[in-house]
C-alpha cells in the first residue's frame, strides 16, 4: 500500500522544532541531585534533565568537575574544556564540599526534597566515607530512587577495589575482541562504554519512576559499565554457549548481511550493506554488473554472506565508489532504494540539514558562552520534546539560588556556608572551573 | 521501604547490598511495568525488537506481531549456527514475549490489530515511515482510538526532516557512519572501522524506551500519549560527546586516532605477556600512581608527561605508550593486576585484560552478579543468555523465556483479548489473518 501524500507533513506539524520550547516537558516536576563526575553519571543526569528533570550538580568547590580541564590545547575555549558541556546541560551548578559536615547536611537536605539521586563512586564510597549513601538518604526520604553507576557494580569479586572507565569495559566486556579485524585491538573511538550505559541507567532511573508512580516506593537501581556492554554484544554468548567459539572478527563485514563494507570514495568514506536479495540485485545493476546477481557465489544470501565471497564482492563495489563523491553515491543508492551513508566527521554534522532541522545537532545561545553548537537529545517525543535550554556553567554558579529557592536558607547562613567551606564557587582563575575572560555577571542569579 | 528491607541496616554496605539485589530472590519481587500491555510490531529491525526486549525485562506484557510467515529477522545471525531454524540474533534478543501472527495486508488482521491497540500503552514499529500510515494502522489513526497511546517509530532516517521521504532500510553500519562513530574508530591511515556488535540498535533501543517510559510518565499527569520518533544514527550521534562542539569552537574536525586519545592519557591497550589490555591514568594523581605502579616514578615529573595538558599531546602520547609498553610486557594480565590493586595510593590505575568472550565467561564475577545463565528451553534446548543490565533492589527485572516460534501463542492471545475460542480461530486461520 503506498504512503499517503500527506504523511510527511503531517509528521513534520507535529514534530514542529519551531515549536519546542512552547510545548510541555515530560519529567517536569522531577528533582534530579546529581553527585558524579566525569561522563557515565553526569550524562545519567542529563539525559533525565533533556527530558524535562531539574538538574542539581553537585561539584567540589574551586576546581569542580575533571571534564572541565580535558584535553590538549584544542580543547580550550573561553576558558574551558569544550569535553565538559555534553553531559552538563541546563542543569543547576552548586559548589558543595562533601567532605564538610555542614556539606553533608546539604546533601541530606537536598536529597531530602528530590526524586532521584544519581552518583558514580566507587562500591560504598558515599555510606562509608561521607554518611551520605542509599541508607542514609532514604531515611530523609522512602520515596527516593538512587542510582548508582560503576564499573564493576555494587558487589562481587571485582567491586572491590577496582575502578574503571569506558575503555576498560571495552576491554573486559570483550567488545574489543570482536571489533575491527586483526590481532591489535580496536579502541572504539568514543566513551561508549560510559555513554550507553548513562542511557541504560536513566532508563532504569525511568522504570523505578514507574513504579514510583504506581506504589509510591522508592528503591536502588544501579548499572555497571562493563555489563552495559557485555549485554549489548546481541549473539556472542548465544553462539559461545553454543559452539564453544568466540564470533570471528569481520571488520566491517556482517555476519548476517553481504555485502556490507566501508568504501573510498572521492571526499570521504561511505558506508554500504545490501542485506536482502532485492538489495543486492538492485545493488548489481547500479554498478552496473548486473550479471554479480546471477554468479552461483552471490545468488542467494547464504552464498554472499560466505567470507570469501563476500570479500570477491569488496572489489567492484569499491571501484564503483572510488570516482564519486559520497553525496553522489548516496543519492544513487537512495534512488535505488538502497542503504548507503556517509562516513559523517564533525563538520558534516554541523553543516547537515536534516540533522540540524531535527535538533539532533542543537544550535543555541548561552549568556555566558554566546553562541554554542552541540549534539541534542536523540527521542523525539511529539507532545513533550526534549531540549537543551542552557550550557554547562562555571562552578558553583547557581549556589545561591539553589540554597534559597529550593532549601530557604536566607544570606547570612549561605555567608557561613562559604566561610567555613562547606560551599565554595570556582577557584579565582581556575581553568575550566571559572568564567571565561570579560565575563561580567551575565546569567548570575542571587 | 518494606521491613525486611530496612532490618540490618547495621550490616556493611556489600553485604547489605548483595542482599538486597540477591539474583535468586528476583522471582520474589514485583516488576516495574507489568501494568502496561506493549505491542512489538518490529519486523526486520534489531532496534525495535530490542525496545520491547528492555520493556518485557522490566515486567511488561510484550505481545510481538509478526506476519504468518514469521519476522524476516528470525533468520539473523552467524552463517555456522542456528537452532531449528532460528538465527541466534533473534534467539539472543526475543524473549518473555507473547507470539502471534496478523497478517496486516488483510482487513480482519487489520481489524485484530486495531482491538489489541485499543488496549496497548505502547506499540513498537519500525516499518518505513508512513507505512502503517497508509493500512490505516499508524499513529493518526490509533490515536483517535486510544488517546492514551504512546506509539514508538524506529527507522534510520526519522519521520520528519528534510531527508525522511523515500529512505532506504536501517542498518547498523550506516547507522554508525551517519552517527559519526564510525568515523572515529581505527586509524588515521586506513578505513574506518565498525563496533563489532550491532550497537546502534542497542542504543536505539535504549533511547526509544527512555523515550516511552518519559512519554508514559507524563501520561500520568496528562491523559495522553505521544508519538516518539528514533533513529539509530542519533541514538549514537547523542554518544559523539564534543566533537560538533570542538568543531564549533576551534574549526578542529575530530579524526580517528587509533590507540592514542585527544581528551585523556593514558588511556589505551598495551600488549602485555598474555595478550592486550586496557590501561589508564590521566589525572595527575592517577598518573602518578601508573608511574608508581610502573616503578618509574620520575616519570610524573618528566616535562613531557607532567601535566594533562602535556600528556595529550600526539607526540608525547606516543612517546608515553611506549614507555608503558616496554614495563607491560613483561608481566601477564594477572600479574599488573595484582600490582594494581596492592598499591597503596594516592591515586588509581584502571587496568583489565582485553578479553576475548570466551575469557569473560570464565570470570566468576559475572555468573555470582547474574550477568549470564545457562537455561534448558523446553522449544529451543540448552542456551546461555546475557541477562537484563540493571539491578534494581525493588522491582528487579528478569528473564522468563528465551523465544518461541512465530504464532506460539496466538490462539492464546485472540482469546484473552477477543475472547476466540477454537472454532473463531480455525476460521481465522483457514482465512490466512493468522
Amino acid at each position: 500500500m503506498a504512503i499517503p501524500r500527506d504523511y510527511f507533513e503531517w509528521a513534520a506539524r507535529e514534530f514542529d522544532p519551531a515549536r519546542i520550547h512552547e510545548k510541555p516537558e515530560a519529567l517536569k516536576g522531577i528533582r534530579v541531585l546529581d553527585l558524579s563526575v566525569i561522563y557515565f553519571g553526569p550524562a545519567t543526569a542529563d539525559f533525565l534533565g533533556e527530558l524535562g528533570a531539574e538538574v542539581i550538580k553537585v561539584e567540589v568547590p574551586g576546581q569542580g568537575d575533571v571534564t572541565r580541564i580535558l584535553g590538549n590545547a584544542s580543547f580550550f575555549w573561553k576558558n574551558i574544556s569544550v569535553a565538559f558541556f555534553c553531559a552538563n546541560h541546563s542543569k543547576y551548578h552548586v559548589g558543595i564540599d562533601m567532605h564538610a559536615t555542614a556539606g553533608q547536611e546539604l546533601i541530606r537536605q537536598l536529597a531530602a526534597r528530590s526524586d532521584i539521586v544519581i552518583e558514580n563512586f566507587r562500591a560504598g564510597t558515599l555510606e562509608e566515607k561521607f554518611g551520605i549513601g542509599y541508607r542514609q538518604l532514604r531515611r530523609v526520604n522512602p520515596r527516593l530512587i538512587y542510582v548508582a553507576n560503576t564499573g564493576f557494580g555494587q558487589w562481587g569479586p571485582f567491586s572491590k577495589g577496582r575502578a574503571s572507565y569506558d575503555g576498560l569495559a571495552q576491554g573486559v566486556s570483550g567488545l574489543t575482541s570482536i571489533t575491527g579485524d586483526g590481532d591489535a585491538p580496536t579502541k572504539i573511538g568514543n566513551y561508549l562504554g560510559d555513554w550507553f550505559g548513562a542511557s541504560m541507567s536513566a532508563l532504569g532511573a525511568l522504570a523505578a519512576l514507574r513504579w514510583r508512580d504506581r506504589s509510591g516506593e522508592g528503591q536502588f537501581v544501579e548499572m555497571a559499565q562493563c555489563e552495559g556492554l557485555l549485554r549489548a554484544m546481541d549473539w556472542t554468548w548465544l553462539y559461545a554457549g553454543l559452539t564453544g567459539r568466540d564470533r570471528v572478527k569481520v571488520g566491517n563485514g556482517d555476519h548476517t548481511f553481504a555485502p556490507s563494507g566501508v568504501y573510498r570514495c572521492t571526499d570521504g568514506y561511505v558506508a554500504l550493506v545490501a542485506g536482502t536479495d532485492r538489495e543486492f540485485q538492485s545493488l548489481c545493476r547500479l554498478i552496473g554488473q548486473p550479471g554479480l546477481a546471477e554468479d552461483p557465489r552471490f545468488k542467494t544470501h547464504d552464498a554472499r554472506r560466505r567470507r570469501a565471497h563476500a570479500r570477491e564482492l569488496d572489489a567492484p563495489i569499491a571501484a564503483w565508489c572510488r570516482t564519486r563523491t559520497r553525496a553522489q553515491v548516496e543519492a544513487a543508492a537512495r534512488r535505488a532504494r538502497l542503504s548507503a551513508a556517509p562516513v559523517m566527521t564533525a563538520r558534516d554534522h554541523a553543516e547537515n540539514a536534516h540533522f540540524r532541522a531535527r535538533r539532533s545537532v542543537w544550535e543555541h545561545e548561552d549568556p555566558v558562552y554566546g553562541p554554542m553548537l552541540e549534539y541534542g537529545p536523540a527521542p523525539k517525543l511529539s507532545a513533550t520534546p526534549a531540549r537543551i535550554k542552557w550550557a554547562g556553567k562555571p562552578v558553583g554558579f547557581h549556589n545561591e539560588l539553589v540554597l534559597k529557592s529550593i532549601l530557604g536558607l536566607d544570606d547570612g547562613r549561605i555567608r557561613e556556608l562559604y566561610a567555613a567551606g562547606a560551599i565554595g564557587r570556582w577557584a579565582e582563575g581556575r581553568r575550566g572551573a571559572a568564567p571565561p575572560e570579560g565575563w561580567k555577571g551575565e546569567g548570575g542569579l542571587e | 521501604m518494606s521491613d525486611r528491607e530496612s532490618r540490618g541496616d547495621g550490616r556493611p554496605w556489600e553485604e547489605w547490598i548483595r542482599s538486597a539485589e540477591d539474583p535468586a530472590r528476583v522471582a520474589d519481587k514485583p516488576e516495574a511495568l507489568d501494568d502496561l500491555l506493549v505491542l512489538d510490531l518490529s519486523h526486520g529491525h534489531y532496534g525495535a525488537l530490542l525496545t520491547a526486549t528492555y520493556l518485557a525485562e522490566l515486567g511488561a506484557e510484550v505481545i510481538k506481531v509478526e506476519p504468518p510467515g514469521g519476522d524476516p529477522a528470525r533468520s539473523w545471525g552467524p552463517a555456522d549456527a542456528a537452532i531449528n531454524g532460528e538465527g541466534l540474533a533473534f534467539l539472543a534478543e526475543s524473549r518473555n514475549r507473547y507470539h502471534v501472527t496478523l497478517d496486516l495486508g488483510k482487513r480482519e488482521g487489520r481489524r485484530l490489530l486495531r482491538g489489541l491497540a485499543a488496549r496497548a500503552d505502547v506499540l513498537v514499529e519500525a516499518f518505513a515511515p508512513g507505512h502503517l500510515d497508509g493500512l490505516g494502522i499508524g499513529y493518526r489513526q490509533l490515536r483517535a482510538l486510544n488517546p492514551r497511546l504512546v506509539y514508538v517509530a524506529c527507522s534510520a532516517w526519522g519521520h520528519w526532516g528534510p531527508h525522511a521521504r523515500n529512505q532506504p532500510a536501517e542498518y547498523d553500519l550506516t547507522d554508525q557512519a551517519l552517527s559519526g562513530l564510525l568515523h572515529v574508530t581505527g586509524d588515521p591511515d586506513a578505513a574506518p572501522l565498525k563496533v563489532g556488535s550491532w550497537i546502534g540498535a542497542y542504543a536505539q533501543a535504549a533511547w526509544a524506551s527512555v523515550g516511552a517510559l518519559s512519554a508514559l510518565h507524563w501520561r500520568e499527569r496528562s491523559g495522553r500519549g505521544q508519538m516518539v520518533d528514533v533513529t539509530g544514527a542519533e541514538a549514537l550521534m547523542r554518544y559523539l560527546e564534543y566533537s560538533v562542539l570542538l568543531y564549533h569552537a576551534s574549526g578542529h574536525v575530530r579524526g580517528r586516532t587509533g590507540l592514542y586519545e585527544l581528551a585523556v592519557f593514558p588511556y589505551t591497550f598495551v600488549r602485555v605477556k598474555d595478550g592486550w589490555a586496557f590501561i589508564a591514568g590521566y589525572t595527575d594523581p592517577n598518573f602518578g600512581a601508573l608511574c608508581r605502579v610502573m616503578g618509574r616514578p620520575e616519570l610524573a615529573r618528566d616535562p613531557r608527561f607532567s601535566t594533562t595538558l602535556q600528556r595529550t599531546t600526539l607526540e608525547n602520547e606516543v612517546a608515553l605508550r611506549a614507555e608503558i609498553e616496554r614495563w607491560s610486557v613483561n608481566y601477564s594480565a594477572g600479574e599488573i593486576l595484582a600490582q594494581v590493586l596492592a598499591d597503596p595510593g594516592p591515586g588509581i590505575v584502571v587496568f583489565g585484560p582485553m578479553n576475548p568472550p570466551a575469557r569473560t565467561l570464565g570470570e566468576v564475577h559475572w555468573w555470582e552478579r547474574g550477568c549470564f545463565r545457562r537455561v534448558s528451553d523446553p522449544v529451543y534446548g540448552e542456551l546461555l543468555l546475557q541477562m537484563p543490565a540493571w539491578r534494581m533492589t525493588r522491582t528487579p527485572p528478569r528473564l522468563k523465556w528465551a523465544c518461541r516460534p512465530a504464532g506460539y501463542h496466538t490462539a492464546h492471545v485472540l482469546h484473552k483479548y477477543f475472547g476466540c475460542g477454537p472454532a473463531a480461530i480455525t476460521r481465522l486461520r483457514s482465512h490466512g489473518v493468522i
